[in-house]
């Protein structure tokens, strides 16, 4: 009942009664009302809950800044989706040079721990939890802060259960084409692809995150065995002489094209540009340590338009090409027409839409839809929205997100928005009500 | 004294309202000059909206100039007599456009490079520097910075480059490039520029009636032919409002809106509204806070008509970009003041009023130098509904704890400096700072988790911890911080005082301090400016927190802050009445 002792003591302003002492204090001269209760307590404390919010407040400030060097993607998983986050000094010299004019070159080296998402966040759950379970009590005039509290827990589950199980994958599909596949552009694979069958295509992927830890990678599914070289996160061409005389290909369309390493796009950058991955790989025979050539794969050539590199092994011919990995989903999206409104006068864009034809066997679908910004698809648990274009309008691009907590915000909302209305509404109304007898 | 102080709320009113009526009267010009004004009125499209030519006129010298008067030999010019001289520049030499002097260079380094003297003002005529070579070198200079990446731009690129496309600005305006100014015969038909119009009428035959009209006006002009030109643009007029009958009402009223500029009324009035509620505490009158107060309610009824006529202009929410937050953050604050000063009328409230009101319009004013604060909203911000409710809750939210924060700083120098803050003060500033907080951290939480709603609807995404959606969370737990603090007694009124003047720290920094990193979709606003601004005012509040922890001992309100009983009435103002009486009598 902290709560409203501490607000009754404001508004009456008569000396503090012992029920309406702060609720260390309190807890201190009650009796142990459970075994439970005393163990909880120091959990349970208002205090813990501030110093939580002064580290939450931090975290986020940090994450903020960390987004002007790194993508939004790495600083989720080290900062927010973590148990501790080491954050770089290098944020806080950012945070020099765009508010305090700190010489744009300026560097420190270095990092220190704090408390990530998880801790923080985990911590924050308990201290609630623990918090309901000492002091609870069920009344009218707590009922407000039950539901907040109640919204809240709802809340920080979702954004578990998103963090946990959310999927998502981009569809691009060409202006009367289809397609039955999402990419995930924060993945890539590199496909091996034998098309000997007329019938169909035998694929065989290696995810990128074999690729980047180097070690030699051989599968019986595999024609050869492979062993990268250099793996970039991001890249761009480059012409550059020292890149060129550098040049670690031996084979294939590497010999023509260099691709350097390149800055990972940030969370603060303006374009929202994609990482574009590059791989400089050499192919071995199966089993033998004869090199088939050292091949550049890279997402430059993908990202678009297939762009397959052959590659011969005894008198068999495959494609390989590193691409962002892919889903293949039981159904069939067909874009009928895609539209792209300007302003009269000027390109700012008006509005997108993809009108699309769903096809579903195994569920018996077959509608047709009309996806535009702010007005997405829903099917089979996966949420279609409109998300980009092909260059030249020549068509579109769908995100497409399973995310089974979805609907946990809204009820989140729902709960915290009501029982802040009703709990500080009451508040103001006693006190409308006492105030003209002080 | 008793009569005088009864009927000065009166008083103070109606010299606001006569000011306000002289301010909004429509500017005639005499029948034997040019009618600008009426020429303003005639509708374009521009930036994708309808908009008359009198608003293209002062935003493209807004953006040319960073202000929208222009004055020359001491004489002042209209911003669409300026227009119609730069649109003139290439059909007749007689227009004196290119010897204004609007383009404002500060840049030393720029400034040699044109071979320019530095000067009071900063603004040069395009005669000064528009010689070939040095336009070929500006343009060579641009095209350089253009290419180098955003981030590593210095002050020198970002100035070049600024200018470049000023000059761009200016040139396309005087060869009436973009321009759609032959509104559509029929429904269905699109806006047309002059060429076109006159490549139509070329292909097609007949005659545009419109195309005719406006070519008529501007030959008029170049000519100097006033009364020609008076009776082109009546009849121009007269021929729209058959056509599009409903536009020429509403550009109409864009006109009149611009000519009286209500905001910039209204920046003024809460200054006066300061000084009365000034005037109040050191002569304890209360006749000037009640002055104060019906004088801060006409404002706001200004403000908030000023709003609706945005609105209604618009199409659209109060809040659709960085300036326009601005503004209606300003009313929410105003609004907050109000209700305050009714709840506990001892000028506190007409205080905040004032202060926020005058401050948020200054900032606002700032803002505007970007060209239309009309502008069209990007795709995926085109939607009504969650423009209405996301936006306008966390800009209430951002509101609500700038109020608090001025309550904090109110406290803490009324208990340093005067000797004003007794225990009743005391009381009344804690429980407007607690009800504030609470109002604060409902909005800002709604407003927050309606933003991910918004998020979910259109890329699926809830929440994204993007730098902006990080500000709002960051405002959300500073709030529950003051709260939380408050519950558990950990901090008493002085605490939360400064804990209210660092949540001022955290707005801010969510306000503009996030747009400065870089961006995203939520990064509206990009200004250099900006930055410095918000660095001042950090620091600022920093000094404010460092005061607020001087150790009372050493306020000049210690004793009365420690006194057993309310020694005398909270505040000179309300002396001699209980203090909930109601502030109108």
């Amino acid at each position: 009942v902290i709560e409203e002792a501490a607000m009754t003591k404001i508004a009456v302003g008569s000396p503090a009664r012992p029920d309406q002492l702060p609720v260390e204090e309190r807890a201190r001269q009650a009796k142990p009302r459970a075994f439970l209760a005393t163990w909880l307590a120091p959990l349970a404390s208002l205090r813990l809950t501030v110093v939580l919010f002064l580290f939450a407040i931090a975290l986020v400030f940090f994450g903020t800044l960390a987004q002007v060097d790194e993508g939004i993607w790495t600083v989720l998983s080290k900062y927010f989706r973590a148990g501790i986050a080491w954050i770089p000094l290098q944020v806080l010299v950012r945070f020099g040079q765009v508010f305090l004019g700190v010489s744009p070159t300026a560097h420190l080296s270095g990092s220190f721990p704090f408390p990530g998402g998880w801790l923080t966040g985990g911590l924050l759950l308990a201290n609630l939890l623990a918090a309901h379970l000492v002091r609870f009590k069920l009344s009218w005039k707590r009922s407000g802060i039950l539901l907040i509290h109640a919204g809240l827990v709802v809340m920080m589950l979702s954004e578990l259960v998103t963090g946990l199980f959310a999927v998502e994958g981009r569809m691009t599909i060409e202006q009367k084409g289809s397609s039955n596949f999402t990419e995930d552009f924060h993945s890539v694979e590199l496909a091996v692809v034998d098309r000997s069958d007329p019938k169909m295509d035998d694929v065989t992927v290696v995810p990128g995150t074999l690729l980047r830890r180097r070690g030699r990678i051989s599968d019986p599914a595999l024609p050869f065995d492979l062993q990268t070289v250099r793996y970039m996160s991001n890249s761009a061409p480059s012409r550059a002489p020292e890149a060129l005389s550098a040049n670690v290909a031996t084979a294939g369309d590497g010999l023509s094209q260099v691709m350097t390493e390149r800055r990972e796009a940030g969370g603060a950058d303006t374009d929202q540009a994609l990482d574009l991955p590059s791989a400089y790989v050499t192919l071995f025979e199966k089993g033998s340590d004869r090199s088939l050539g050292t091949y550049l794969v890279s997402l430059w050539w993908s990202a678009l338009e297939d762009r397959p590199q052959h590659v011969k092994v005894g008198d068999k011919t495959y494609d390989v090409c590193l691409r962002f990995q892919r889903r293949y989903k039981p159904y069939t999206i067909e874009l009928l027409e895609f539209r792209h409104e300007k302003y009269l006068g000027t390109d700012t864009p008006r509005n997108f839409s993809s009108r699309v034809r769903l096809v579903d066997p195994e569920r018996h679908e077959d509608r047709q839809v009309l996806i535009y910004m702010n007005n997405p698809m829903r099917h089979a648990g996966e949420t279609f929205y409109q998300s980009s274009f092909l260059p030249g309008d020549t068509g579109t691009v769908l995100q497409v997100v399973r995310n089974p907590g979805w609907l946990m915000p809204y009820l989140a909302c729902i709960m915290v928005s009501v029982g802040m209305l009703f709990h500080f509404g009451l508040h103001l109304t006693r006190f409308l009500l006492t105030r003209p007898a002080q | 004294m008793n009569v005088l102080s009864r009927m000065l709320p009166g008083i103070v009113i109606a010299l606001a309202g006569g000011f306000l009526v002289v301010e909004a009267m429509p500017y005639r010009e005499a029948s034997e000059q040019m009618h600008l004004a009426d020429f303003g009125r005639i509708p374009v499209v521009d930036g994708g909206r309808v908009k008359p030519i009198d608003t293209l006129a002062r935003t493209s010298l807004l953006m040319i100039s960073n202000r929208q008067t222009l004055s020359e030999d001491g004489r002042s010019i209209a911003p669409v007599q300026w227009l119609l001289d730069v649109m003139t520049s290439q059909l007749s030499d007689r227009s004196p456009a290119d010897k204004f002097r609007v383009f404002r260079i500060e840049n030393i380094e720029v400034l040699n490079m044109l071979g320019l003297e530095r000067r009071y003002g900063f603004r040069y005529a395009i005669e000064e520097f528009g010689t070939a070579d040095k336009m070929a070198r500006l343009q060579e200079r641009a095209e350089e910075a253009q290419k180098r990446d955003p981030k590593e731009r210095d002050v020198v690129d970002a100035n070049v480059i600024e200018l470049a496309q000023r000059l761009q600005l200016y040139i396309d305006l005087a060869r009436w490039q973009n321009l759609l100014i032959v509104p559509p015969a029929k429904p269905d038909e699109e806006w047309k520029s002059m060429r076109s119009a006159l490549v139509e009428e070329k292909s097609k035959g007949g005659e545009d009636r419109a195309f005719r009209s406006i070519a008529n006006i501007i030959l008029a002009y170049t000519k100097g032919e006033t009364s020609v030109f008076n009776d082109r643009v009546a009849e121009y007029h007269h021929e729209l409002e058959q056509r599009v009958p409903d536009l020429e009402a509403t550009t109409s009223f864009e006109a009149f809106f611009n000519h009286f500029a209500p905001f910039y009324q209204c920046s003024l009035l809460y200054v006066a509204v300061f000084m009365l509620v000034c005037g109040g505490w050191l002569t304890g009158m209360p006749a000037l806070n009640r002055s104060a107060f019906w004088l801060a309610l006409l404002t706001f009824a200004v403000h908030t008509w000023a709003l609706g006529a945005r609105m209604y202009i618009q199409g659209r929410p109060p809040v659709t970009n960085l300036y326009s937050s601005a503004i209606f953050i300003g009313w929410g604050c105003v609004l907050f003041g109000l209700v305050l000063e009714r709840m506990f009328p001892t000028g506190v409230g007409n205080a905040i009023t004032a202060m926020t009101g005058s401050l948020s319009l200054v900032v606002a004013h700032h803002l505007a130098s970007s060209g239309d604060t009309l502008q069209m909203m990007q795709a995926v911000l085109d939607t009504n509904f969650w423009l209405a409710t996301h936006v306008v809750c966390v800009n209430l939210g951002y509101t609500a704890t700038f109020v608090a924060g001025f309550l904090g700083i109110l406290y803490i120098f009324r208990g340093l400096l005067t000797r004003s803050l007794d225990r009743g003060a005391l009381k009344s500033l804690g429980q407007m700072m607690y009800g504030v907080v609470c109002f604060a951290l409902f909005f800002s939480f709604t407003g927050t988790v309606l933003g991910g709603i918004w998020a979910d609807q259109s890329w699926g995404r809830f929440w994204g911890w993007d730098p902006k959606e990080n500000g709002a969370l960051l405002i959300v737990l500073s709030n529950a911080l003051i709260l939380h603090a408050r519950w558990g007694g950990m901090v008493k009124q002085r605490g939360m005082a400064v804990l209210a003047v660092a949540g001022n720290m955290v707005t801010g920094w969510s306000y503009f301090g996030t747009n400065q990193l870089g961006v995203g979709l939520h990064a509206y606003g990009f200004n250099n400016t900006l930055a410095i601004g918000l660095t001042v005012f950090w620091a600022t509040q920093l000094l404010i927190i460092a005061l607020g922890l001087v150790p009372v001992r050493f306020w000049r309100s210690a004793s009365a802050m420690q006194a057993p009983r309310p020694m005398r009435p909270s505040s000179p103002v309300a002396a001699g009445k209980p203090e909930f009486a109601p502030v109108a009598t």
